[in-house]
């Protein structure tokens, strides 16, 4: 005897179900984890910053071009300051920081998606 | 106390303010995330049929609800949540088509069903009985498969009507299309499944 809709969904979800019960505890914490990172994204203040960080890679490159485009002795000065980024480049702190910044460059790129999604 | 002062000191008790009202909004947030979570773990899983990358796609997900979407109407956040994440799961197949088109280009074949150990990926075992397990496992196997065979609009209607019980009119916002074709999504998906499962039947026991 064929089975009804309503009677096959009905099937259908008590499988779902069961299979959802059955997540292992390494899933349920990945997944605790997953929410936990999310609500806290909620207040990421660097976010905000990062949504400008088009315009200020824009501004920054018509700068370069403005410091080529003109003459000057301007090279002589850029070494010093290159070597002390070097320095602060080569900290560890400086290594967290770049984690730092490639979280919420993730969170601020999956932003830049489409209205839901 | 004259009539504004006490309008004020009333404001003040029954209104919360903007740091109570932010914490009620994360803890109600959270509750809904919490309750979501598990199922809509599974739904992505039958999508792109890997655990992990489903994880991935779900806590992409509660990002954008909760960065997007989280000063909506909690009522809004069901069917918001899932379009976001049928959303992830598109992109999800057209990454993975484009990664096979330049794996063939190179090559090296493209990664078929075949990789997919539905039986290694099953969960652990909660106390189950043996035979009551594995016979429920099986037939939830049958059933991602006849899922996964499913056009996928007619699968994720089917996924979100029946798994997660969203209305037509929450299911029409997830999957960003008229209520109309929801029905008719829904409706091919459960004959197209009726069809598959008669021959494997649903309870596993191939006389469905």
């Amino acid at each position: 005897m064929k089975k009804s809709d309503e009677q096959l969904a009905q099937e259908a979800k008590a499988l779902f179900d069961a299979s959802v019960d059955e997540l292992d505890a390494a899933t349920l914490s990945r997944l605790n984890r997953s929410r936990h990172r999310a609500l806290e994204a909620a207040h990421s203040p660097r976010s905000a910053l990062l949504r400008f960080a088009p315009a200020a890679g824009v501004a920054a490159a018509v700068l370069i071009a403005v410091m080529v485009a003109l003459p000057g002795p301007r090279q002589v000065e850029v070494m010093p300051a290159a070597v002390a980024d070097l320095d602060i480049l080569l900290g560890e702190d400086s290594i967290e920081m770049l984690e730092e910044l490639e979280f919420y460059s993730w969170l601020d790129v999956i932003d830049e998606g489409d209205d839901v999604g | 106390m004259n009539a504004e002062a006490a309008t004020y000191a009333v404001s003040l008790i029954s209104e919360p303010s903007t740091g109570t009202r932010a914490l009620q909004q994360e803890t109600q947030l959270n509750r809904f995330l919490a309750e979501v979570e598990r199922r809509a773990l599974r739904i992505a899983e039958i999508g792109v049929r890997n655990r992990d990358d489903a994880l991935d796609l779900v806590q992409d997900a509660m990002i954008k609800l909760v960065r997007k979407y989280g000063d909506r109407d909690s009522a809004e956040w069901a069917p918001l949540f899932y379009r976001i994440l049928q959303n992830g799961v598109r992109d999800w197949h057209r990454r993975q088509a484009m990664r096979n088109r330049v794996m063939v280009w190179f090559g090296r074949g493209a990664p078929g069903d075949d990789e997919y150990d539905a039986v290694a990926a099953a969960p652990d075992p909660l106390g189950r009985a043996p035979d009551e397990e594995i016979q429920n496992s099986e037939a939830m196997d049958g059933l991602e498969v006849a899922l996964h065979a499913l056009p996928a609009r007619q699968r994720e209607a089917f996924m979100l009507r029946t798994f997660e019980g969203l209305d037509v009119a929450g299911t029409a916002v997830a999957m960003g299309c008229s209520q109309g074709s929801v029905k008719t999504h829904y409706s091919r998906a459960i004959h197209s499944l009726r069809e598959t499962l008669e021959e494997y039947g649903p309870d596993g026991s191939g006389d469905g």
